[in-house]
């Protein structure tokens, strides 16, 4: 599988890449975590401090060799690159740094010879939907992976809905950060389904764009720029807000409320006060034929109490990528249909990747997954 | 141009400056003077390993460069009035020229060159450029100029260095790594945000690094800076970069 290369075995490069996963930590402890590993076990790990000071130099690179394995017997390998935004660097005043490291791990997956690129987190959110802002090269596609993680929250809400035994029919469903691509796409997918839409983000314009095409469809929709305006309390609410840090207080929603937080960084505040809700961790894919680091990060860079959980648009690159398929399958701006949803969840199931078991900060909740 | 007997083991000096901060930059510049003096050495004994008359010039010529470089920085301690200190042989640059000398005694030419242009030069332009944003005048200046300097002849080395890797990506890999081991971890001990094994023998009375802050720097940035330098510098190299992060994050701290 690879060769030892100077204390350090790395795998194969070059034409033998089908894709790459550009990410970034979303907690210091997680980027500890990372460190550690790289340092090995048989070196102290690191004081936080010196985590702090150290972080935010390491250039964007590829940080670990990505095996994924289809239903099918087949097999995709890949590279995760980590951009190294400090997470306390995530706001606003960072955005120029910011979209210079994902350029720059945009050039690593290139220079690595990757054939598709998933954007995750806040890599995706940076390039806003302008992939053209990227390194160019006809033999890299990038991909924001936002469909198949539309894809997996709309496939929680439903379980969790049916796990409630609430009758989603009758449901007013409430989306934060509804112009998103994120959040647009849930709108297209969960409207039909529901009483009652309202949308919630900062830009009132794209809001009425947004709620006259629902409305177009018959769908009953209310819009607000902020949590406090909104009239209706919510039964089932969407966070999909791009936000640096667990920030986000709903205010007034329904008693017992389902809440998908579909954020990355997490949106809710998991010692926030919810009232009862039900909130689990939403847009996350398990893959069933096998899923390896090397090194190995498994539970480092995918830390979710199951194995070989990851979020939806890091799945995405790795769906096309065993399907053979490199093309921008995502390209950000709203452009998520319910079409393409359905699109990418039946190629996802082909190869064995689906929802994964639903779980919060307090565990799982479906009882049907296997914890590590 | 001071000649570099004269300069590679000068006496230290006590700081009477009109400049409040004159004994901190006095410290600066003894190791940058030192590293200097340090690369002129090296480049010295480079010449006399090279089988190319081209290359015996150009480590000849490489070899005053540095020694003026040296004498620049010196001139710039008069200025503020101190006179800046070297030592060759103090605590951790002993040590450096110690493993470059095992690779000429070795005549490898392709490990002195990583050594010298690769290692020390990453730290040179990295801290070099720090430290010119935040002197003062005429020190500032000096300073940006020759971490420009030593960026404009690290290219021609990086060519050698990828011509050979070329040959034997993995022959060559294993080399660098060798040499990271016996180099880098003196150059990041040296740049430590504390000396943890007593005096490094160059600064002038206490260790100048809690000071630092007084004059807009600090070892986080220098070190941090530097270790960025040579992550990138191993990158227009070829060298895979999941591995020498590893590499970089196992290094002491």
């Amino acid at each position: 599988m690879g060769h030892a290369t100077a204390g350090v075995t790395v795998q194969g490069r070059g034409s033998d890449i089908d894709f790459a996963l550009i990410g970034h930590q979303e907690s210091w402890r997680s980027a500890a975590d990372v460190l550690a590993v790289l340092r090995g076990a048989e070196r102290t790990r690191l004081p936080d401090d010196e985590i702090r000071e150290i972080f935010p130099w390491i250039p964007p690179r590829a940080v670990c060799n990505v095996e994924v394995a289809s239903a099918t017997g087949a097999k995709a390998r890949g590279l995760y690159i980590d951009c190294f935004i400090p997470p306390d660097h995530l706001d606003s005043e960072y955005v120029h740094d910011n979209i210079g490291r994902v350029r720059a791990a945009a050039a690593c997956a290139i220079k690595a010879g990757a054939r598709i690129v998933s954007l995750g987190g806040f890599s995706s959110i940076l390039i806003e939907g302008n992939l053209s802002m990227l390194p160019g090269t006809a033999d890299t596609i990038f991909t924001t992976g936002n469909t198949l993680t539309v894809a997996f929250i709309v496939q929680g809400i439903k379980k969790m809905c049916a796990l409630e035994r609430r009758d989603i029919a009758w449901s007013t469903l409430l989306i934060v950060g509804a112009t998103g691509d994120v959040g647009s796409g849930c709108a297209r997918c969960l409207a039909p389904f529901v009483k009652r839409v309202v949308l919630c983000a900062r830009n009132a314009k794209r809001l009425q764009t947004l709620a006259a095409e629902l409305e177009a469809d018959g769908t009953e929709v209310e819009i607000a720029t902020s949590l406090e305006q909104f009239p209706i309390a919510a039964d089932i609410v969407i966070c999909a807000a791009s936000l640096a840090s667990p920030v986000l207080r709903l205010g007034r929603i329904a008693p017992e409320a389902i809440v998908c937080d579909a954020g990355y960084p997490k949106n809710l505040n998991p010692g926030g006060d919810m009232r009862g809700a039900r909130v689990f961790s939403g847009g996350l894919g398990q893959i069933s034929s096998g899923l390896s680091f090397m090194p190995d990060f498994k539970g480092i860079l995918n830390r979710h109490p199951f194995p070989d959980v990851a979020h939806g648009c890091l799945l995405e690159g790795m769906t096309l990528a065993l399907a053979r398929r490199f093309e921008p399958f995502s390209q950000g701006r709203g452009f998520i249909t319910r079409e393409r949803v359905e699109e990418i969840e039946t190629i996802a199931a082909l190869h064995g990747i689906h929802l994964a078991p639903l779980y919060n900060a307090e565990g799982p909740l479906d009882g049907m997954g296997a914890s590590i | 141009m001071e000649s570099l007997a004269s300069l590679a083991c000068s006496e230290q000096v006590v700081c009477n400056s009109p400049l409040p901060t004159a004994s901190i930059w006095q410290d600066v510049l003894a190791q940058a003077v030192t590293g200097e003096l340090m690369a002129a050495m090296n480049y010295s004994a480079l010449s006399t390993i090279c089988d190319d008359p081209e290359e015996v010039a150009d480590a000849l010529e490489h070899a005053q460069g540095e020694q003026g470089h040296a004498g620049a920085f010196a001139a710039e301690g008069r200025k503020i009035g101190v006179i800046v200190p070297s030592n060759v042989n103090a605590r951790y640059w002993k040590r450096i020229r110690e493993a470059f000398m095992r690779s000429i005694a070795e005549r490898d030419f392709i490990a002195c060159l990583i050594v010298q242009e690769i290692m020390l030069e990453s730290f040179a332009v990295a801290s070099y450029t720090r430290v010119g944003r935040a002197a003062p005048g005429s020190l500032g200046e000096t300073f940006a100029a020759i971490a420009a300097d030593e960026e404009g002849h690290i290219e021609h080395a990086m060519e050698i260095l990828r011509s050979e890797r070329a040959k034997g990506p993995q022959r060559f890999d294993d080399k660098v790594y060798r040499l990271h081991l016996d180099v880098m971890t003196t150059l990041t001990e040296m740049v430590a945000k504390e000396c943890r094994h007593g005096q490094c023998d160059l600064c002038h009375s206490s260790c100048v690094k809690p000071s630092l802050s007084e004059v807009g720097l600090s070892t986080a940035e220098l070190r941090g800076a530097s270790l960025q330098q040579y992550l990138k510098s191993l990158d227009a190299l070829g060298l895979p970069g999941e591995v020498t992060l590893q590499w970089v994050t196992q290094l002491p701290v």
